[in-house]
Formats: structure tokens, sequence, C-alpha cells
């Protein structure tokens, strides 16, 4: 449809229109600030995180322990049953190597986006982060890897907390 | 024994606090444009006019509001003209104490079938009454943005 247009009404206008003063513009900064609530379950994984610890919760109903938590199972839908401390470590699901940051920046080193499966979830549940300290040639689907973390000064209750996931040393 | 009964602690990480860094640009408009560089570069105040409605509308507009006429007249208005409504404000958008209070009024300019919402100054709170004359006080050409507060405020006229 739009392709058909080749000139849309109005009056064009530059960058340079308003630096220079060609136009009469207004400009309005908002003060947009917010605090988002984590909420329990969040609320406690983020605090876990800056103990330096990755947490889940368990269904006894579905016999399931899942990542991230949440305060109910969506499988059953009754009250999750109990806070279940996991192992930093898990399986490489899926992974992205990302040429292009989100701004639009062109890497010559790819960034490593990946899906985790984390070790003691069940079925395996994986959580989203980046891949380090590996070759981007050498990422494998079913790759053994172990978190990597900020120093304890550094962490402030985020998943930004683990720095990256690398592969493990004692890789079988 | 849900996980939801045993909520023993509360947590460090409550809230996750951030800003949505937003600027927001909006442009005079076409009409716009021209109205507000007269009352930069001229300090005069500019309407346009539908004949076959008989109406000058202040601000400027490109069309006219009651028969959709694209309006292309464009005529001087009187900087001077009557209080059809004010209001005194005695405290400010965050609620801060006005001292001394500020007086909102709309001003309906002579010549013309509109007028402006502006700050009237110069003038006792108390003394202000609608069908009072005033006038614009406009800042010198050197302040002057090509804004609505180009006009400082309107003041009483004297006598």
């Amino acid at each position: 449809m739009t392709q058909k247009i080749e000139k849309f009404p109005g009056v064009y206008l530059r960058e340079s229109d308003f630096r220079e003063g060609r136009v009469i513009f207004n400009e309005w900064k908002p003060n947009a600030q917010y605090a988002w609530d984590a909420g329990v379950a969040i609320g406690r994984y983020l605090a876990e995180l800056k103990e330096g610890r990755l947490i889940g919760v368990h269904c006894r109903g579905c016999r399931r322990t899942v990542i991230p938590p949440r305060n109910f199972c969506e499988w059953c839908f009754r009250p999750m049953d109990d806070w279940v401390t996991l192992p930093d470590t898990g399986t490489v699901n899926t992974f992205s190597l990302c040429y292009v940051t989100w701004d639009m920046q062109y890497l010559d080193v790819p960034e490593i986006s990946a899906v985790i499966d984390i070790d003691g979830t069940m079925p395996p549940v994986g959580i989203m982060h980046m891949l380090g300290d590996v070759d981007p040639d050498a990422v494998r689907i079913g790759m053994r890897v172990q978190a990597v973390w900020k120093p304890a000064e550094e962490r402030e209750g985020s998943i930004l907390d683990i720095k990256y996931f690398r592969p493990m040393t004692n890789d079988k | 024994m849900a996980i939801l009964e045993k909520v023993d602690k509360l947590h460090r990480v409550i809230a996750w606090p951030g800003d949505m860094p937003i600027t927001g640009r909006y442009t005079a408009g076409i009409a716009g444009e021209k109205f507000f560089r007269t009352i930069k570069d001229e300090a005069r105040i500019l309407g346009t006019r539908c004949e076959a409605c008989g109406l000058t509308y202040v601000p400027a507009t490109m069309f006219c509001e009651r028969c959709f006429a694209e309006l292309d007249e464009w005529v001087e208005v009187e900087s001077h003209g009557t209080v059809f409504t004010y209001t005194v404000l005695h405290r400010d958008l965050d609620e801060a104490r006005l001292d001394p209070p500020a007086i909102l009024a709309y001003v309906k300019l002579d010549g013309s079938d509109g007028g402006l919402v502006h700050y009237l100054g110069e003038t006792d709170p108390q003394a202000v009454h609608i069908g009072m004359a005033v006038e614009a006080v406009f800042k010198d050409a050197a302040e002057r943005q090509g804004s609505i507060l180009d006009i400082a405020y309107f003041r009483p006229v004297a006598g």
C-alpha cells in the first residue's frame, strides 16, 4: 500500500531544521520514573541471585521443579510447594550468534545469547543468558556450561549478577 | 504447604526502579509556525479569517472549524482584549504555595473571535473580573523565541 505513495502529504523536516532554528517546536521530557514490584516469587529469585545462588520452585502434584520461580504451578494451578536451591550449571538448549546489538551496532565478535536448561529442573527448564569465554564456532546444543558470577560486592539482585555462562571446565 | 505460606523475610530486592528516558518534540505546525514566528519577529498576533462564516480564529488555524474550508487569509488582531474567564491559582502543579497567587485567564482578543489563555500580571487578584480590559506585554525582541511565553503576561489597561 505504501509503495504506491511516492510522497506523503505534509512538510518534510530534517534534524538540521530543528537545530538551526527553522522550525518552531516544543521539547518535553516527562519524568517517567517507575518502580516495578518484583512480587513474592521473583523478589526471592532476585534476592538469591544477589547471594550468588539460583533458586527454583517445586510442585509436588506435578512432581515438577521450575526456574524462574512462580507462586502457582501453571499446569495444575495449585500454589507451588517448595523452594529448591539449584546448581548454577546447565546445558545449552538453543543459542544465537548476534552480530548486531539491540541499537544497531555491528559487532565483529558476536554476542552469544542462549537458553540454558538448569540442572535440577525437571523436566528441563531453561533461562536466557549470554555465553562467554567460548569460541562462537564451538558452541553446540547440548554443551555443558556453568555460571560465572560477579563478585559479591558488585551483585545487586539482577539476572546480570551472573556475567555469563561458560563451558564447564571438567566437560565430559 | 505452599511457598506463599512461608514468606518469612522481606526480600531486599522488592522493587526494580527504572525510568523511561523519552524526549518528545512537538512542532507548531504550518499555521502555528506562521503564528508564532510573527509573535517572535514582530510582536504581532495573527488570526485566520473564514469569510463564509464570518469568523477570525486566534490562535490561527489552517481550516475553519465550522465549515472545514481551508483558510489562507491572515489578518492581524489586536493584542488587547477582555478577560472572558479566569482562575486564581494558589498552588502550582507540585502543590507548592504560590505567593503571590498566579492568575490564569482566557483573554478574548479584540478584532477576533478567539483569544489566548495566559497569565495576568501587574494585577491584584481581588480586582480581576470578567470583562476586565487587558493588554499584552511582550518580552524584548532578544528574549522572544517563538513561544506563547513571548508574551510575558496580560495587564489591565490603564485608565
